[in-house]
């Protein structure tokens, strides 16, 4: 039992801890009392717990409710913009820098994160600054930090921080560039390279699993050493109460499309019956499964909204441009649902808008033109919100033409309706995205996630579909994903792995 | 320690009052327009300051995160981006302090980030860096009281202790000073109230109207022959003293203090001794004073000059330091203007008098000396870098031409600078020759036996007769006036081994003194040399004057 001697080593007067954290091991147990604890005895500052995702933040702040003037929980990105806001003038970034960066896929993080980082090696009093009103720093889930962010960090230990990194190499599934094998290679000689350099511990009790099944918990942190020393796990038996293995091909002529014969399907429909988080290995696969459920599992969206992101920057730079403006509402709905295709609506959209709605028609045509106005009316993001508001009125109204048409990304839309009323898109965006930030949604009980989603998050019941070759290769990164995949479930966890092309990180025979 | 120093009404209190306000430790002052530039409240008002914030004070109580400034000697700075080359590492890390004053007659406290987005700045954090202020208003005693920010407030250190101290009182019974009288008027009030369903069970206490604090009733009490007596009825140099000694007791090196008339109240050795206190003890200090003790006593201070027209300059201190070691007066003048030495002083002095047709002093113009040619110019270049106004007279002694050429530059009108001479010479070199024998008689008629010895000591005379030195002067084809001014300048050339010094101290028998010098304008005025002097005298004169606001004069009236 590693978990005495890991709290004793948190308590010493070390200024470098790293503890190696397999999923549902306590981590954020012990992170958590840890930084209570700590948070009282500082004799000033704060704890500053560092993560990477919005959720986790969500489920620190559960751990450590009431001390919120003692412990500041916050992503590493926000701490990073922060320092870059104020210092961009300095930096040579721009004012809009929360909209910024989420452009290009969120590349602004990354310039962003470089900058800070060499600014904080430079600059005792920037670093220390930090490192006065957080003189301790506790970070989570360290595997996913970029290079440039362990430099941010390691900046607070030179300021005079004392560092608790927690970390599992076995779910850095965020490593950029994650899907080569010399990156993630980088990232695993990043991690020994820091523990060789701090005080060192691992945690190994699958508290996560006590309440639930306890043998489910062993299976999976003796898979966990098995996909770490690169072997298969076996699936040959039930190995342990709580697993349940699924035979099921995907027989959908559509590569992105997933769907079963009836016999197959009906054990898959009895474990996704109840509350449960439905498991796949990419966003393709997540739309796929929500169509063959006919949209009755709600998408588990996250935090990220790149559709709005993209939405925004476009209406920035094509205002007072109709036509380029329909083409982003043409974008952005094929983005978040199924059904509004270039074919179906966006062509007559954008020629409607090219043509300003002269010609007068009925049924469904005439609905793409009340669209069309909101854009002829304000050729801004306004017009922009406000078609994408006639759009949803539209399917809400099941109008004809529209009745087929499925938002996937609820959330999605409503905020891009949202930027109606600010006067400026970009300050819309930032004020969407802080909002996000402090609103730490929770995913709803029933659910479809991509794995990348799900991760930090756990729940009772769990099914990963599909455990096949296609989805889970032969590569570390695949490895990462899988463990992460099967360490959520505290009490079922249904794999179902089709009869013909298995994964080749399982052993069925 | 800031030492403000200059005329009247020329703001110095208006200094300490910005700086007061911007580190109050209370939401409680209250503006006017009157507090704005003309009067236009629409216009607001912004006092700005840089601090370092010593460990012992906190940022951290702030929700966002306080980033500093770095300090580059002169500014405060956004540290460079290392992406851009080598820049310096940031390792001064200060603040930027703000209050404004709004449109609304509001007062708005700020800490500007480097990214000039602002956090509001609290009355508690503004408490942590302890503003110790004595003003030069009577009501100067408010640290002696338990006033929120005050010195003894910081010193009890205990937020609850006014609410403690007013339920105290609040439990004082007063009923037996009521009187059987009394008791029963209260009695028959409370049956009215409870009749009438009002609270009920009254009886006397001490009560407040709103906004006077119990605090503001609590304070020290010394001890004066067995009685207890508010600190704050002792005298205004007391009361400062104690308030300091309190505010010393709490704090050592985080405070700012800000006194106004320093030497208020105190003799010369207890303002001696405060100052002392201020030195050893406190942070940093902004203290005006008009006590030439106070700026005396004062060496490791920074001085600074507000002109008349508001400007404020920094004097460099190891320039001034003699001037403010021996004629500190020097700078509480409203004008001073620097004489080289004795001659110059006495001769500015006179042509001063008639000029302001009074004593220049009432107009605040004083006369300094400024202890020789070389100090002088560095005094004047100290005040000059500033753009201060300063006006002097001074000789040429044929060194340093460069750096005086910059001081006249910048001076003007306002430096006369003798040229190609000194003082004696300018007056000696127009006067007639049958006038030079005036010089060698004294008040009463007879030979000045001293000035001809001076003359007979160079001329190598034992008899130092007219007569005797004249025909030695014949003999030497040379001429009376030359003799008279190598004399009267205490020109050391030539002298016989051992009498050098000898030689040198000859100008104290002719004009090196200040009564030498007003001897020496008496003849610079005579009608025969004033017309060839008063081409480089008079713009001095009148520089001076329009200084002081006063007009300018066409012709000196010397009659």
């Amino acid at each position: 039992m590693s978990d005495a001697s890991v709290a004793a080593l948190l308590r010493s007067a070390e200024p470098l801890v790293v503890i190696e954290a397999p999923a549902g091991c306590g981590k954020t147990f012990q992170g958590a009392a840890y930084a209570r604890e700590a948070s009282q005895a500082l004799p000033q500052g704060r704890v500053l717990i560092l993560t990477h995702t919005h959720g986790a933040c969500g489920v620190f702040a559960n751990r450590t409710r009431g001390l919120s003037s003692r412990v500041d929980i916050r992503t590493i990105d926000s701490l990073v913009i922060q320092v870059a806001t104020v210092y961009r003038r300095a930096l040579g970034l721009p004012d809009n820098l929360s909209t910024w960066a989420y452009q290009n896929d969120g590349e602004g993080f990354d310039i962003m994160a470089i900058k800070v980082a060499g600014y904080m090696e430079r600059h005792p009093i920037v670093r220390e600054a930090l490192a006065r009103r957080y003189p301790l720093v506790i970070c989570d889930e360290h595997q996913d930090a970029s290079p440039a962010q362990h430099r941010v960090i390691m900046a607070l230990r030179a300021g005079g921080a004392r560092l608790r990194i927690f970390g599992d190499p076995l779910q850095a599934i965020f490593v950029s560039g994650s899907k080569s094998n010399t990156a993630m290679a980088a990232a695993l000689s990043r991690w020994e390279g820091l523990k060789a350099a701090s005080a060192f511990d691992v945690l190994d009790h699958p508290h996560r699993w006590e309440k639930g099944s306890p043998e489910l918990g062993r299976w999976v942190l003796d898979a966990r050493a098995d996909l770490k020393a690169r072997r298969p796990i076996s699936l040959v038996q039930s190995a342990a109460a709580g697993l349940i293995v699924l035979r099921a091909t995907n027989v959908a002529q559509v590569r992105t499309a997933y769907q079963v014969c009836r016999d197959d399907r009906r054990p898959i429909d009895a474990a996704a019956a109840k509350e449960v988080m439905v498991l796949a290995a990419s966003n393709d696969r997540v739309r796929g499964l929500s169509a063959f459920w006919d949209r009755r599992i709600p998408i588990w969206e996250g935090h990220t909204r790149s559709a709005l992101a993209d939405l925004v920057r476009t209406t920035r730079e094509q205002s007072g441009q109709p036509v380029a403006l329909a083409q982003s509402v043409l974008t952005f709905a094929g983005a978040i649902g199924v059904g509004f295709s270039p074919s179906s609506h966006g062509d007559r959209l954008v020629k409607e808008v090219r043509e300003g709605c002269a010609r007068p028609a009925r049924g469904k045509p005439a609905h793409i033109q009340r669209i069309a106005r909101h854009i002829l009316d304000e050729p801004s993001h306004h017009g922009v919100a406000g078609a994408l508001g006639e759009l949803h009125d539209l399917i809400e109204a099941k109008a004809d033409g529209f009745g087929d048409i499925k938002i996937v990304h609820r959330g999605e839309l409503r905020d891009a309706i949202r930027l109606k009323a600010f006067t400026c898109p970009d300050e819309g965006f930032a004020e969407i995205a802080r909002r996000r930030s402090h609103a730490l949604p929770a995913p709803p009980s029933r659910s479809l996630s991509t794995i990348h989603k799900a991760k930090g998050l756990e729940c009772d019941n769990a099914v990963l579909i599909a455990g096949d070759q296609d989805q889970f290769g032969d590569t570390d990164y695949a490895r990462c994903k899988l463990y992460v995949a099967l360490s959520r479930a505290k009490r079922r966890l249904t794999v179902v792995v089709s009869h013909d092309k298995p994964s080749p990180l399982f052993r069925l025979a | 320690m800031n030492l403000i120093l200059g005329g009247g009404d020329v703001g110095k209190t208006t200094i300490l009052d910005a700086v007061g306000l911007l580190l109050s430790a209370s939401n409680a002052a209250t503006i006017s327009e009157a507090d704005y530039w003309r009067r236009e409240n629409t216009d607001e008002f912004s006092i700005e300051g840089i601090v370092s914030l010593p460990l012992s004070v906190d940022p951290n109580n702030f929700s966002v995160q306080l980033m500093p400034w770095d300090w580059n000697g002169a500014d405060a700075v956004m540290p460079g981006d290392p992406q851009d080359g080598d820049v310096p590492e940031a390792k001064h890390p200060v603040y930027r302090l703000r209050v404004r004053g709004t449109a609304d007659l509001e007062l708005v406290w700020e800490i500007i980030q480097p990214d000039e987005s602002t956090i509001a700045l609290s009355a508690a954090f503004r408490k942590k860096i302890g503003l110790i202020r004595l003003s030069a208003d009577d009501r100067n005693d408010r640290d002696l009281r338990l006033v929120f920010g005050s010195a003894l407030d910081r010193l009890l250190a205990d937020p609850a202790i006014k609410a403690r101290i007013a339920k105290k009182v609040a439990e004082q019974d007063f009923s037996g000073a009521v009187g059987d009288a009394g008791v029963k008027a209260l009695e028959a009030l409370d049956q009215r109230l409870k009749a009438a369903s009002l609270p009920s069970g009254v009886k006397l206490g001490l009560t407040s109207s709103q906004g006077l604090s119990i605090g503001a009733l609590i304070g020290l009490l010394a001890d004066r022959d067995g009685v207890a007596l508010p600190m704050t009825s002792w005298g205004a140099g007391t009361r400062r003293m104690a308030a300091l000694e309190i505010a010393a007791s709490t704090q050592a090196d985080n405070s700012v203090t800000v006194i106004d008339e320093v030497e208020r109240g105190l003799e010369p050795y207890r303002l001696r001794q405060l100052i002392g206190i201020l030195k050893s003890t406190f942070g940093q200090s902004f203290v005006t004073t008009h006590s030439p003790i106070a700026i005396q006593c004062s060496a490791h201070a920074d001085l600074w000059y507000l002109d008349a027209a508001g400007a404020i300059g920094g004097l460099n201190r190891e320039k001034i330091a003699p001037q403010q070691q021996r004629d500190p007066e020097t700078f509480l003048a409203k004008l001073a203007v620097i004489a080289e030495g004795p001659t110059e002083i006495g001769f500015l002095r006179r042509l001063l008098r008639l000029a302001f047709k009074g004593d220049p002093l009432d107009c605040g113009v004083r006369v300094c000396n400024g202890q020789g040619n070389a100090q002088m110019l560095a005094l004047l270049e100290a005040i000059g870098m500033t753009g201060l106004k300063f006006a002097a007279l001074a000789d040429d002694e044929g060194v340093q031409g460069g750096r005086w050429g910059v001081v006249k530059a910048a001076m003007g009108a306002r430096l006369l600078r003798w040229e190609g001479g000194c003082t004696e010479e300018a007056v000696l070199r127009h006067l007639p020759e049958e006038r030079l024998q005036e010089f060698l008689k004294d008040a009463e008629g007879g030979s000045n036996g001293e000035r001809l010895r001076t003359l007979a000591d160079r001329l190598g005379l034992e008899d130092k007769s007219l007569p005797a030195i004249e025909a030695k002067l014949v003999a030497l084809k040379s001429s009376l006036r030359a003799l008279i001014i190598e004399a009267a300048t205490g020109k050391p050339d030539g002298s016989p081994e051992g009498k050098r010094n000898d030689w040198k101290a000859h100008g104290r028998a002719w004009f090196k003194s200040i009564a030498g010098g007003d001897e020496l304008a008496g003849y610079a005025l005579a009608d025969d040399v004033w017309p060839k002097l008063e081409g480089s005298v008079l713009p001095l004169l009148n520089a001076i004057l329009t200084s002081v606001d006063r007009p300018a004069v066409e012709h000196l009236n010397h009659v």
